[in-house]
């Protein structure tokens, strides 16, 4: 808005001069030019705020439908309790967030893949997640490493991208949260930076929860084969 | 002349969480970004910001002491100028005066800007103190539910109070003003024997009192309560099916600040009182397996 004001002001000043007569040469002698200019001066200030308010007015960014298959895979040796929690888990952060594909991996083995995923070569069934591979791979690897929650707020920007195949060709944001040092939750979004701050604080919290559920349940199991 | 310099600034996508956040931490620079974090995606993050480089100097305020400057320079000039102030000179000030007043009022209209001042900051509420008292015949994964959901609203939202009321059973945590004649062991009778009173148990929808409001149960909320968020805990995932026998309990949330929840902040807190209505069908089916 000020854009507007400054700009006509602007405009209006040399009209000014201009029809009045004087001879449109900017020195300060004349009392009128030194008025011209400090006028000159407040309209130029009043675009210049003009843009910055423009550039603090949010730029919407389009969701991208996530290509693949939809899947509700869990694994099925796990007591009703957590189940029920993995699905809460999961209704929460579909509802909420922007996240469109869930992934566990547990004590290397791949507990829960929910949401969309990336098609299987060929066949209509969901990629299925290499859960060795991942923990052996480098992102799995650093966020072991800091136990902290990465973000990665436009995924193509990302080399790691390559350790995903699982997740949706399209997808935009992934939210890698560690579960403890047992594991890890990949959460895919379909808007780039999609996840706000609350989102991330939310999911952290979230991630810890998952992981003290599945701790007690995992170490009273005995191990298990993967299929 | 001054010297005008632009500095972008592109926050770095890969951003690292190493402690949740603290709640009221924000740096000055990335001020713009922090208050943008209300709506519901994560805004462009590059900021054009005009600064004279001189560190300490807010610039928001800029176009007023410009507006104040140029205009009494514009009045300075009208009164120091040539004997005769032509018709020309006069539009010229009137014209400058006008713009030197826009520019003054500048900052204040930008307050109003999807994206301004955030907003005040969480107080601790006089005189109360801090309690977490549960009912006891719940079972251990109830108990454990109740302490998980108050500690993550607790730390994740505006809220200083936390109250919930499921299946008859009373959780509360946080600051509360237990009025002088009560003492620990009558806590929770105090607290149940008031919400009785209010009704709260029967409510369907979410009640949201983002300002002080004259409500009827806000005599047990501690003083200083400025918005409450009341938000029902339903059996069935759909909200529109209202049958009796539907409804579980409530959580109710105060907090200190006014327009403490805003729409993300309302949509986590559906999502954990989601949590226990899915904790009683697991104990129910458990029951189940056990008889």
């Amino acid at each position: 808005m000020p854009i507007y004001v400054g700009g006509a002001s602007l405009l209006a000043v040399l009209f000014n001069r201009a029809i009045s007569g004087i001879a449109p040469v900017a020195d300060a002698s004349s009392s009128q030019s030194r008025a011209d200019l400090l006028t000159l001066g407040l309209a130029v200030t009043n675009v210049l705020t003009g843009l910055v308010w423009l550039s603090i007015r949010p730029k919407s960014i389009t969701p991208v439908e996530p290509q693949g298959v939809e899947c509700q895979e869990i694994y099925s040796h796990l007591p009703e309790s957590v189940v029920s929690e993995i699905l809460w888990v999961w209704e929460s952060l579909s509802a909420v967030t922007c996240c469109k594909s869930l992934v566990i991996v547990y004590d290397c083995q791949c507990i829960v893949q929910i949401g969309v995923a990336a098609k299987s070569l060929n066949i209509d069934e969901p990629f299925a997640v290499d859960a060795a591979k991942l923990m052996q791979g480098s992102l799995y690897q650093g966020v072991l490493k800091s136990g902290a929650q990465s973000y990665m707020a436009n995924l193509s920007l990302y080399p790691g991208r390559s350790e995903l195949p699982f997740l949706p060709s399209n997808t935009q944001a992934v939210i890698l949260q560690p579960l403890g040092d047992r594991g890890i939750a990949v959460l895919g979004g379909d808007t780039i930076r999609g996840f706000t701050t609350s989102d991330q604080t939310w999911i952290s919290y979230i991630g810890e929860k998952l992981d003290a559920t599945l701790a007690k349940y995992m170490s009273s199991m005995p191990s298990v084969v993967q299929e | 002349m001054t010297i005008l310099t632009t500095k972008t600034q592109l926050l770095n996508p890969l951003i690292q969480l190493k402690t949740p956040l603290p709640l009221k931490f924000r740096p000055k620079m990335a001020s713009i970004s922090a208050r943008l974090d209300n709506s519901q995606q994560q805004m462009n993050l590059s900021v054009l910001r005009f600064t004279l480089g001189i560190p300490g100097l807010d610039e928001s305020y800029l176009p007023r002491w410009i507006g104040y400057g140029f205009g009494s320079l514009l009045i300075l000039n009208h009164l120091l100028g040539s004997d005769s102030v032509s018709a020309a000179q006069l539009r010229t000030e009137a014209l400058g005066l006008s713009l030197a007043a826009f520019s003054i009022t500048l900052p204040y209209l930008g307050k109003f800007l999807k994206g301004a001042a955030p907003l005040d900051q969480t107080t601790l509420p006089e005189g109360a103190e801090q309690i977490f008292v549960m009912s006891e015949n719940v079972s251990v994964a109830q108990k454990e539910a109740l302490a998980w959901a108050t500690y993550v609203l607790l730390r994740n939202t505006n809220t200083t109070s936390v109250l919930i009321l499921t299946q008859g059973e009373l959780c509360i945590r946080g600051y509360w003003n237990l009025p002088d004649g009560v003492s620990k062991d009558n806590v929770l009778d105090w607290f149940k024997s008031n919400i009785e009173e209010t009704g709260l148990s029967d409510l369907r929808d979410t009640l949201y009192f983002p300002q002080t409001a004259d409500a009827e149960f806000w005599n047990i909320l501690p003083q200083g309560t400025r918005s409450v968020l009341v938000q029902p805990v339903l059996l069935s995932p759909n909200p529109s099916m209202n049958y009796m026998g539907n409804i579980e309990g409530f959580f109710l949330l105060a907090s200190s600040m006014r327009y403490a929840y805003n729409e993300k902040d309302r949509a986590w807190i559906r999502a954990v009182s989601n949590k226990l209505r899915n904790e009683r069908r697991t104990w129910h089916f458990d029951i189940l397996l056990q008889s």
